[in-house]
């Protein structure tokens, strides 16, 4: 049983189509990445599952709840990271977390015990009686951050948690948001960082103008891509025709490259199964092999496949638009 | 009702991070009453000074309701802010229902307004003189009734309006349109007199009479001073335009502020 599940939601501002019939299916414990350029619709997605704006069109069910409804009960599961910092700035970051803590129900006790934690976690305890006005973006992000570790909700929207914040920061925050998730969290992570989709997602939807292209685990995405992995052999001398024929006669082996006649780049799929027997092929052959090296395709790749767009590109076209 | 509490709490506190502000403004207020009582009463005709007794006593009621005004509108330039800065989609995403967030948010810029008053009522109270602890309530329930009202008058326009140059024009248009047509500075006799002289069109004489700025210091001056005369009027007035701007504000809070 889902704990998301949207048919056919859809937002429009005026003419912009932002968000567009989307079906999306969401298991409880699971880190979904919602991965895709600014103004793929993310935002807008987060913003509808958690009730803060209503969809045109279609409906969602966050934890068996109608998002049209029955908002309320709703917003009782959720919590939201904004990508923009959302905090009253002349608050101070120790203010901002006790009040949060407040208002999601945390006795006094558990609330100064996790506010205080988790600004020591997020190095902010220094900086906590400061006025937000005064912190850097970094600073705000992680303040934001720390609201929803503290509330730990049943589901957990993330958007953008380390846009701004140095790769140390980083690291920290994607171990907590695995403990969150550890802990019992759904979590939905809106994000256009190939590399933090990646690492941390358990299944990653993409999402380009408003449409869902293509949703499954980062390892069936890369897979889907027909000669996505590659391995470059470079050899001691010369490989001949024969042996050429032989590789590609390998059923997983979709194209061979001749950069040199001693230097192959081989496009092939499931490169784990596949580069045992080449090796063995070569050694068959009589043919010493001087390096191997193998690699497989990222989300970049990924997101190139289907959009036929580099994620930057694909910023940039929306930004002209 | 715990949820509205806590929205209180968090505006009270956004509140008194203005203090020094506020501590300005009160000092304004109150310089505006001396000078006025000083200045103003030797510039009096005497068929006003016959109707008012002192300036001074005059017009001390009317500074406690501008003050009231100015701090409870305040609730609106802060969540006019919340919206251009979208802060208002953290609050739509918390787990409280749209209801109490409206009611709470209302709540807050009347006691807000009580709050910052209170000084200026004293003020009234030690120049003027004290009433009675039934007519103190009924001062204390009609100005919370101004209060919430003019919140809701401020939350209703912020929600309306994205930019916050208009937000400001408009409040600039509602302060001169209700202090000009009211009995802050003057008395609603001499408004009525202009009126039916044709000086003063009708129109504004009517707002002047409907205005809860005026039913306000009325009420307080009628039980201070003994002048004008108490009456239900008052009273019903100032439930009336609480009831309509609270209402006005409620809906457009929970309805309008999901499309921003």
């Amino acid at each position: 049983m889902p704990i998301i599940h949207t048919i056919g939601l859809t937002k429009r501002f005026e003419d912009v189509v932002a968000v567009d019939k989307l079906n999306l299916s969401i298991d409880e414990g699971e880190i979904f990445g919602l991965l895709g350029p600014n103004g793929a619709g993310k935002t807008t997605t987060v913003l509808m599952l958690s009730t803060v704006i209503k969809p045109t069109q279609g409906t969602a069910k966050v934890g068996n709840h109608d998002v049209r409804t029955n908002p309320d009960a709703v917003r009782k599961l959720i919590g939201i990271c904004f990508q923009e910092p959302k905090l009253m700035w002349v608050s101070t970051p120790w203010d901002v977390l006790n009040w949060h803590a407040k208002v999601c129900g945390l006795s006094t006790s558990e609330r100064k015990h996790r506010v205080k934690s988790m600004l020591t976690e997020v190095n902010m305890w220094e900086h906590r009686r400061k006025r937000i006005h005064g912190l850097s973006g970094g600073m705000k992000k992680r303040v934001e951050v720390a609201k929803i570790l503290i509330q730990r909700p049943k589901i957990a929207f993330i958007d953008e948690p380390t846009s701004q914040i140095d790769v140390v920061g980083k690291h920290k925050i994607w171990d907590m948001i695995r403990e969150l998730r550890d802990d019992g969290s759904t979590i939905i992570l809106a994000t256009n960082e190939l590399y933090e989709a990646d690492v941390l997602s358990n299944r990653v939807g993409i999402m380009h103008k408003g449409r869902m292209l293509v949703c499954d685990t980062p390892k069936k995405l890369k897979d889907s891509i027909l000669g996505g992995d590659i391995v470059e052999v470079q050899l001691e001398k010369a490989a001949d025709n024969h042996v050429l024929d032989e590789l590609k006669g390998l059923e997983e082996v979709v194209e061979i490259v001749k950069i040199r006649p001693d230097d192959l780049r081989v496009h092939l799929n499931k490169v784990e199964k596949v580069v045992p027997k080449i090796v063995n092929l070569f050694l068959n052959a009589k043919l010493s092999i001087s390096s191997i090296r193998m690699s497989e395709p990222s989300l970049d790749d990924v997101f190139v496949h289907y959009t036929g767009l580099t994620i930057e590109e694909a910023e940039k076209k929306s930004k002209t638009k | 009702m715990k949820a509205i509490i806590h929205l209180v709490e968090y505006d009270f506190r956004n509140f008194f991070r203005y203090k020094w502000w506020l501590a300005g403004l009160i000092s304004m207020n109150l310089a505006d009453l001396l000078i006025m009582a000083v200045v103003y009463n030797q510039m009096l005709s005497p068929e006003i000074t016959e109707l008012i007794r002192s300036y001074i006593s005059f017009f001390a009621p009317g500074v406690t309701v501008v003050g009231l005004f100015a701090s409870a509108f305040m609730i609106g330039r802060e969540i006019n802010m919340e919206v251009r800065r979208q802060i208002h989609h953290y609050m739509l995403s918390l787990p409280i229902t749209r209801l109490e967030l409206a009611v709470g948010r209302l709540l807050a810029g009347g006691l807000r307004g009580m709050m910052y008053m209170t000084p200026l009522l004293l003020t009234t109270f030690i120049i003027v003189g004290f009433p009675t602890p039934l007519q103190l309530l009924i001062i204390l329930g009609a100005l919370f009734l101004l209060a919430t009202g003019i919140a809701g008058v401020s939350i209703a326009i912020a929600v309306s309006i994205s930019s916050f140059e208009k937000f400001i024009t408009a409040r600039g248009l509602i302060y001169y349109l209700l202090f000009f047509c009211s009995s802050i500075f003057y008395p609603l006799t001499l408004i009525q007199k202009l009126g039916q002289e044709g000086i003063m069109p009708q129109p504004f004489v009517t707002l002047a009479e409907l205005n809860p700025l005026s039913n306000c210091a009325n009420l307080i001056r009628a039980f201070l001073l003994g002048n004008p005369p108490f009456t239900l009027d008052m009273i019903r007035n100032l439930i009336v335009f609480s009831a309509v701007f609270v209402g006005t504000a409620t809906v457009a809070y929970m309805k309008i502020i999901q499309r921003k």
